[in-house]
């Protein structure tokens, strides 16, 4: 058992990072279903982009063994970009393959939503080749910050940037949800499509900003794996869709703050269970807690108990 | 009626002239075949050993070929899928002018042909299927010029207990048959010589994410990190979460992380000092693979450890073939029987090359490498002993 108890406190801080990834884009999966009702099973694949573009971003500034200007900026850089090309991604996708489908049964957006993923996967494929890009993160954390002990838990830098860009992301996203218009605008239509286009409300922009988030989301979550894990391929948004689409369903799907619940109960679960178990039982731990919450609360940890709408 | 009943004994009388004891005219063409997986994830090692043989065979039509008749080198591509890979075997065992074949490389896709193959009796030299069973059958068609799985485990067993001299182990590997099977032989070698602290776990290949079953490795210290994972991206992941999150432990890779960009270069500095074992020496170290080495990477860039052993094994085949073709007519018996002969072939791997009687390269060979800088230095070769 002491064995155990000296690893806790590292897994603890591999879940929480985990976890936040998690979060960050089960939030697209749950930001879409709250309003659509559907599952963008793109999602995993804008992620992908999103960590291709910063691939690119910091190819392109980092060129003989040098970064082009300050590392904080690069690293901004990356970000920002990966948000945005998601984020119109996002928005390309629904205006393309969801839109004219919006009043077709739910399992044609569905098919829908997996043409586009299958679709996207290849065309990265095709354009950027099989082969796992390397992000020369080095570069971008001094020598004396790469490894931090504190007492038994050992952080690399990057690990902290990515705990705090994930806290940084989802506190922002609440205050704009709880406290500007276009979140209440946002909630409205969450609640109830038509009555909120009956009140005023832009539903067509509202969901067009919806996917522009959460997609952003995704590709910000896919930057900072690429910046912790250092590789990106064009495979990558499947386990990463399949692991966000759980931590939605997890926390209570449509449910923003389920989501982000969902997404650490999900990452610290799966470090825990490699430290109890063979890691060979990871998924299968994670997978059991989902069966888990899905039988004793269907409608997942945070998600509200709603009556079919009349 | 009568037609249809002569087309059918016809089409018989084909299948049986094309069976194994069928005894062809050299004249009429010689094909060898060369079985791999050229698309799909193996497509760059695939493609390494097709046109490492394909050098072989233009060297031997550039000097008349066989007996005056020029060799086609035939290309069947499994895509990485068993399935593919019988129809494969069972395009170049229909075709009567085959008399040899170069793979397959993967053990799985070797595993699901093997009868196929032989069955028809026609000769197969594969330069990387390295699981054990693959001999062990009872065909005599089934060649290697790289050493058995469990000739690899022993000898890693070895280089871990003797060269690197450590009292812990931690082996690592991941969840496909080809590395677990390392990691089994590798332990049951460590047990053998003495070594009983070991801990072993397991990682799935592609998650990224190595921290949590690193942070178990941490908590028991060891002396060495054995890490068992088929493709070099993997490895380097896997050798810089491990100096990140502080293990000091000697990290030895597998044989996929013999690949500069993708393990040296993207480990960014992490790699330095890491061993790892390869089932191919260091070419450019040998002096006969000088010619080989330069027509290969004037034609198709540097090569990564794959092609040697395919140039070797090609050379082989045809030597064989020409043996057998030296009254004029060859059967794939004569083939077969022909590289059971050969004894201590020199060719430019720069060990002796015999076939034991199940068709294992004698003594097995596993190369030790280290980095250092940007480079592989080759360590040790060990054989078992």
């Amino acid at each position: 058992m002491d064995m155990f108890l000296e690893q806790l406190p590292q897994q603890l801080v591999n879940g929480i990072t985990l976890g936040g990834v998690y979060a960050l884009i089960a939030i697209g999966y749950s930001m879409v279903y709250g309003i659509l009702s559907m599952l963008n099973f793109a999602h995993g694949e804008v992620y992908m982009i999103g960590g291709f573009t910063g691939w690119w971003v910091l190819h392109l500034l980092y060129r003989e063994n040098a970064l082009a200007m300050n590392a904080v900026a690069v690293i901004a850089l990356m970000v920002v970009f990966a948000m945005a090309v998601s984020g119109i991604l996002g928005v390309l996708i629904e205006r393309v393959a969801y839109r004219p489908l919006r009043h077709a049964p739910r399992i044609n957006l569905l098919l829908s939503a997996l043409g586009v993923s299958i679709f996207l996967q290849n065309f990265v494929l095709t354009f950027q080749g099989a082969k796992v890009r390397s992000f020369p993160v080095a570069a971008l954390v001094p020598e004396s910050l790469r490894v931090i002990q504190l007492g038994p838990v050992v952080f690399s830098f990057m690990r902290v940037l990515v705990i705090v860009v994930c806290f940084c992301l989802m506190a922002g996203l609440s205050i704009m949800i709880k406290s500007t218009k276009l979140g209440k605008a946002m909630r409205a239509t969450a609640q109830d499509v038509e009555t909120a286009a009956f009140m005023g409300v832009d539903v067509d922009r509202i969901i067009m900003v919806v996917f522009f988030i959460g997609s952003a989301l995704g590709g910000a979550a896919s930057v900072l794996v690429g910046l912790l894990f250092t590789q990106v391929d064009y495979y990558a948004g499947f386990a990463a869709g399949l692991k966000g689409f759980t931590a939605a369903v997890l926390g209570g799907i449509g449910n923003l703050y389920g989501a982000m619940l969902g997404g650490f109960v999900l990452g610290l679960s799966e470090a825990l269970a490699v430290t109890f178990f063979p890691a060979a039982y990871k998924d299968v731990v994670a997978f059991v807690i989902l069966i888990a919450v899905l039988i004793l609360r269907p409608w997942g940890l945070m998600g509200e108990k709603s009556p079919e709408k009349v | 009626m009568k037609r249809a009943i002569l087309l059918a004994v016809s089409i018989s009388a084909l299948l049986v002239a094309g069976g194994p004891a069928a005894a062809a005219d050299a004249a009429k063409g010689i094909h060898v075949g060369n079985a791999g997986s050229f698309t799909g994830d193996a497509a760059s090692p695939c493609m390494e050993i097709f046109h490492s043989a394909q050098l072989a065979v233009d060297e031997w039509n550039a000097t008349g070929g066989i007996q005056g008749v020029q060799i086609e080198h035939i290309m069947g591509d499994d895509a990485l899928d068993p399935a593919q890979g019988l129809n494969v075997a069972q395009r170049f065992v229909a075709d009567e002018r085959m008399y040899g074949v170069i793979g397959p490389p993967v053990s799985h896709i070797a595993q699901a042909t093997l009868k196929t193959y032989g069955r028809a009796g026609l000769a197969c030299i594969t330069t990387a299927a390295s699981k054990p069973e693959l001999t062990e059958s009872g065909f005599n068609h089934f060649f290697r010029v790289n050493a058995r799985n469990d000739a690899h485990g022993y000898n890693c067993a070895l280089f871990i207990q003797d060269t690197l001299q450590a009292k812990r182990v931690a082996v690592l590997n991941e969840k496909v048959a080809y590395c677990d099977n390392m990691a089994t032989q590798t332990i049951k070698g460590l047990k053998a010589l003495g070594v009983t602290d070991i801990f072993q776990d397991t990682i799935v290949a592609g998650a990224k994410d190595f921290y949590p079953v690193l942070t178990k490795v941490k908590n028991f210290n060891p002396d060495v990190l054995f890490f068992i994972a088929t493709a070099a991206p993997d490895q380097a992941i896997g050798v810089r979460q491990a100096r990140e999150l502080g293990i000091k432990a000697i990290f030895l890779g597998s044989e996929g992380a013999r690949d500069k960009k993708d393990f040296i270069e993207a480990a960014e500095g992490a790699a330095e000092g890491a061993y790892l074992y390869h089932f191919s020496p260091d070419i450019y170290a040998i002096d006969a693979a000088g010619g080989y080495v330069s027509a290969y990477e004037a034609k198709h860039g540097p090569l990564s450890g794959f092609g040697p052993a395919a140039y070797e094994a090609m050379n082989i085949l045809l030597s064989a073939i020409d043996a057998a073709a030296a009254d004029g007519d060859i059967t794939r018996a004569e083939v077969v029987q022909h590289l059971h002969d050969i004894q201590g072939y020199s060719g430019i791997l720069g060990i002796p090359i015999t076939f034991d009687a199940k068709g294992d390269l004698e003594g097995g060979a596993t190369y030790f490498f280290q980095v250092k800088g940007s480079e592989f230095v080759f360590q040790t070769v060990l054989t078992g002993k």
